[in-house]
């Protein structure tokens, strides 16, 4: 099971997902304004949406125990 | 050590106060309650719950209302779905907040400070999220509290102009402030009942308005269940800033160290999860519906949209018909600012102090003085609102609650922090992250206004 709690450089898979799925609402909300206005920018609408699912459904797995855990 | 005082790691000062018999009482009477029939337990619950209605009386202050009353006037009942959604997803997040504070036993302030930074915890969540926010929300609640009561005196028959009103709205919201934390923790329960009765009264007055004016239960049950929302762009607005508004940042925060300033542990949980469903969600929802109600069977049919609170109020009030209901209305409509004022500022005096790292001492000056600072608010009497202020702080909460949402899920999924009681629920962090996103989207909007790249 993949464990966001991995650092990678200065933070977490977990903080890094969240700055992703970050970008993926901006592409999102900038790809609607264009369809919103003159029907341009879908392209960057799905992307946009694609990643910010996909973000969610990878955050949202909780952290795993680790074998050397004592609670 | 005591069986209640092991099941919260960290003692909230505040909590401090409370004899450690009455704290083994409630967790005893809670073990009990856990026993019974399920109408006694939910009694139970709602006499021993108040963080959660503390809550509900600060979120349903003069800004929400104003959205609503606007929204029933403007859309009719199409957009009551909207509430309930958007105050649905925010319960995701309030019930990580009642882990923190159950289970954690730790002032999220503190913790978000050590894994976080203080630009975090210090700055946005208590400074900029809670202190800055009650001091300059509290503006629009003195504004109409003495409005309301400009409004409502000739209708019993005297006259009492906001110019002087003002130090009666100022005595009894201070005394209610300066109340919390005194005498041994009863000082938190009464300001917790007297929330509750507000509460009470704006379900009261403002139910017996609507059924003055009578509900179109078709059209209503249509609003609450399918979702609709105005084309285009200022569809999409509208539905961001509903979501985002409904819970924010002081709401968390508040939740958090109410809840430690009542000593709540480990087997608190239970009651807090009742408290945010029974105390903030369902009175949210309920009062948000009864006043978009009224005013969709009213200024919605006549087609008048009127621009502010007490331009909506003195607009409905000849529509409610006889004395008695208009004095209703604008009792119930009292109860709006009075107890936002009160939950605001005890928040205020907390985050102040959390952001400072000083001890809550509720009988300091230092706390005297955190806790009446929104009572500034009194100019508002005289002077507007101060729009530059309100942009500013506006700003500011644009741009940081979505950060703070973040910090909170990465707490509550930090084996560091809250260990084996971390999240491990799905469904639960997904919840979050729905909220985050939403967050997100107003931050980004914010954004794209400023850069002119919304449309």
């Amino acid at each position: 099971m993949i464990d966001l709690e991995k650092r990678i450089g200065p933070w977490s898979l977990r903080v890094w997902g969240l700055i992703a799925n970050f970008v993926g609402n901006a592409l999102a909300l900038y790809g609607a304004a264009g369809v919103i206005r003159d029907g341009t920018r879908w392209p960057l609408l799905v992307i946009g949406l694609l990643v910010t699912a996909l973000c969610l459904l990878v955050l949202a797995v909780p952290a795993p125990d680790l074998e050397n855990d004592r609670w | 050590m005591t069986d209640a005082a092991s099941q919260t790691a960290h003692r909230y000062p505040i909590a401090e106060q409370i004899p450690q018999q009455v704290l083994d009482a409630e967790v005893q009477k809670l073990e009990g309650l856990r026993r019974q029939a399920l109408p006694l337990r939910l009694a139970g619950y709602l006499k021993l719950g108040g963080p959660g209605f503390m809550n509900a009386a600060l979120t349903l202050g003069a800004g929400t209302l104003t959205a609503t009353m606007l929204a029933g006037a403007t859309f009719g009942y199409r957009l009551m779905w909207l509430t309930w959604v958007a105050m649905g997803l925010g319960v995701f997040m309030m019930m990580a907040v009642a882990r923190f504070t159950c289970r954690g036993g730790f002032a999220v302030v503190e913790e978000q400070n050590r894994y976080h930074g203080w630009i975090v915890g210090s700055l946005m969540t208590a400074l900029v999220g809670t202190v800055f926010v009650a001091v300059t929300f509290n503006f629009g609640q003195y504004s109409l509290g003495t409005h309301l009561m400009e409004s409502l005196t000739p209708l019993l028959g005297f006259e009492f102009p906001r110019q002087i009103n003002w130090v009666l709205y100022m005595g009894l919201t201070s005394w209610l402030v300066l109340s919390y934390g005194r005498r041994a923790g009863r000082g938190a329960r009464f300001v917790e009942t007297a929330m509750k009765v507000g509460i009470a009264i704006m379900l009261v007055c403002f139910g017996i308005c609507l059924v003055v004016v009578g509900v179109n239960w078709s059209e209503a049950l249509h609003g609450l269940f399918v979702p609709w929302l105005p084309p285009g762009g200022p569809g999409l607005d509208l539905f961001i800033a509903s979501s985002a508004a409904a819970i924010g940042v002081m709401d968390w925060f508040f939740f958090n160290y109410a809840g430690l300033a009542r000593g709540w542990g480990r087997r608190h949980e239970s009651l807090a999860r009742f408290d945010i469903i029974f105390g903030l969600f369902i009175p949210f929802i309920l009062v948000n519906f009864i006043v978009a109600s009224v005013f969709a069977a009213t200024l919605f049919q006549q087609g008048t949209q009127p621009g502010t609170a007490q331009e909506l109020a003195a607009s409905l009030v000849p529509l409610l018909g006889p004395t008695w209901a208009p004095v209703l209305f604008y009792v119930g409509f009292l109860a709006v600012p009075i107890t936002t004022t009160v939950g605001m500022s005890i928040a205020c005096a907390m985050a102040l102090h959390a952001a400072m790292g000083w001890q809550p001492d509720t009988r300091s000056w230092r706390w005297k003085l955190s806790a009446l600072l929104p009572q500034i608010g009194f100019i508002a009497v005289w002077y507007p609102n101060p729009i530059w202020l309100i942009i500013v702080i506006g700003a500011f909460l644009a741009l940081t609650n979505n950060i703070v949402g973040w910090s909170f899920f990465l707490l509550l999924n930090d084996r560091r922090v809250l260990r084996a009681d971390r999240s491990r629920s799905y469904l639960w962090n997904l919840g979050i992250l729905l909220q985050i996103t939403l967050l997100n989207g107003v931050a980004i909007l914010y954004i794209f206004n400023r850069l002119g790249w919304w449309a």
